[in-house]
């Protein structure tokens, strides 16, 4: 496996902490007036997605993680796994519905996702910055509050719950933001 | 010019303005001393730019200074009283968002100053600049116990490794200072960013560097802004012998990491026959300082 001093590190570099692989998101060098240089870095955990810091040494070498990020496509779910497939070559890679909670109100069947693989298992999915879903249930818009501003709770196909404005109704397809989990027009 | 740049460059005028108004108001007297050296600073961690000069009569190799410390302090044992330098410094090895090869330092001396007494005015100082918010002042010792539990002034160096393991922090380290350094690094420095103007003083005796070490502790302080270190004050060694043992302890440390230019500045040792009067010094970073300026 391959090893990265401090020197090497940039934002983007994947390392393993904690036995975890983690992806540098900053890296600020400090420097005591008397004393050696250490680098304070941010790094998200790819598998619980949470943001540490660390200090290291500088000069310290920490191992490299064998991670990719593939386009791929949404099959489907049989409800314990989800189902993906790399369109190049139509490998197929399944993801255990356990490390799906942040994503699974965004997928689409079909639609196209990016797929995080370390050691060649896949272990996060980044849906696409918009998607289209499906209203199933929502309460009846208040009539001639056409310009509504607080808007009202929606379940979408997908089981994600999004505020929408007063005059979307069941079964009506909108554009959901999947990073803020806002409504982003009707689609 | 964009008005950025103007606004910047009229911020840093009025700074270095300001900053002689307030010495001249205390009859500290300005000086200037050479920035190209024969010899090269020891401290183990700073490196010096050098340079060949003279190639077309007789090629010899010079050195930037890093700090106009001991061309000052060869003026202090001459007799100078209070003294103070604006001047460029130049370092090797040194990048990031708070790090350049070069950048502005103030330093001054004053007589007869003990720690606490340098820190009150470099408070008033920096307040007089345009920094803003309440002054704070922890020791080392403080520092360590309140913000990550340890016992730093009584913790042995295979103690600390053990400490340093359990926050799963590297413990690769030839010299307890150096760990010592790295932990405050790890894990004080980031909760002094809650405090606007922060003084720590009295470290260990291990990092004296120059300071005086009493009672246990070297009178030595650092100045941290919102988390950003800019100034580190002594309490000043006054005799040759002192000083000859420190250069030699960062010579030493020098040839373990198998780093260049080992040599102590005899002319600076030469001087120090007559001794330094009791003094207390400081270096603060100017840029580092302006960017604290709201």
């Amino acid at each position: 496996m391959a090893y990265y001093s401090t020197s090497q590190f940039k934002n983007g570099l994947k390392l393993i902490l904690d036995g975890n692989p983690c992806s540098i998101i900053n890296n600020e060098i400090r420097k005591p007036g008397k004393g050696q240089a250490s680098n304070r870095v941010k790094l998200k955990d790819l598998i619980t997605g949470k943001t540490l810091e660390k200090t290291f040494k500088s000069g310290e070498s920490v191992e490299g993680a064998d991670v990719m990020e593939l386009d791929m496509q949404y099959l489907y779910n049989d409800g314990n796994e989800w189902n993906f497939m790399d369109p190049n070559n139509f490998d197929q890679f399944v993801i255990n519905d356990n490390n799906m909670d942040d994503v699974r109100g965004y997928l689409v069947e079909q639609d196209m996702c990016v797929v995080t693989l370390w050691n060649d298992n896949p272990i996060s999915v980044t849906p696409p910055n918009h998607v289209t879903l499906e209203v199933v249930d929502t309460d009846p818009g208040l009539k001639g509050d056409s310009a509504g501003t607080g808007g009202k709770p929606a379940t979408m196909n997908t089981g994600v719950v999004v505020q929408v404005p007063l005059f979307i109704g069941i079964g009506e397809k909108v554009k959901v933001d999947t990073r803020t989990n806002e409504y982003a027009g009707r689609s | 010019m964009t008005a950025f740049s103007n606004f910047l460059l009229k911020q840093k005028a009025g700074v270095l303005q300001k900053i002689r108004q307030f010495f001249d108001d205390q009859a500290v007297l300005e000086v200037q001393t050479p920035s190209l050296l024969d010899v090269p600073v020891t401290d183990v961690y700073i490196d010096s730019i050098s340079m060949q000069v003279n190639e077309a009569i007789e090629a010899k190799t010079q050195f930037l200074h890093t700090s106009p410390e001991l061309e000052m302090k060869k003026l202090l044992s001459q007799g100078s009283g209070d003294i103070y330098q604006i001047c460029q410094v130049y370092r090797d090895n040194e990048q990031g968002s708070q790090n350049f090869n070069e950048f502005t330092m103030l330093e001054y001396y004053r007589l007869d100053f003990d720690s606490h007494q340098l820190m009150d005015e470099v408070a008033t100082l920096i307040k007089t600049l345009g920094v803003k918010g309440e002054t704070h002042k922890l020791s080392y010792a403080q520092a360590f116990e309140q913000f990550a539990h340890i016992d730093i002034l009584n913790s042995s160096f295979d103690a600390l490794k053990v400490i340093a393991k359990s926050h799963q922090l590297s413990v690769d380290f030839d010299w307890i200072e150096d760990l010592q350094i790295f932990l405050f690094t790890a894990l004080c420095e980031p909760k002094l960013e809650q405090f606007p103007i922060c003084f720590i003083y009295d470290y260990p005796a291990e990092q004296s560097a120059l300071s005086k070490v009493e009672k246990g502790v070297s009178r030595r302080f650092e100045l941290y802004l919102s988390g950003v270190e800019v100034a580190n004050g002594y309490d000043e060694l006054q005799d040759a012998s002192a000083y000859e043992k420190i250069f030699n302890r960062e010579n030493d440390k020098r040839r373990c990491l198998n780093k260049s230019f080992l040599a102590a500045d005899t002319s600076f040792l030469q001087q120090l026959k007559r001794p330094l009067p009791q003094c207390s010094g400081v270096a603060i970073g100017i840029d580092r300082l302006i960017s604290q300026i709201a």
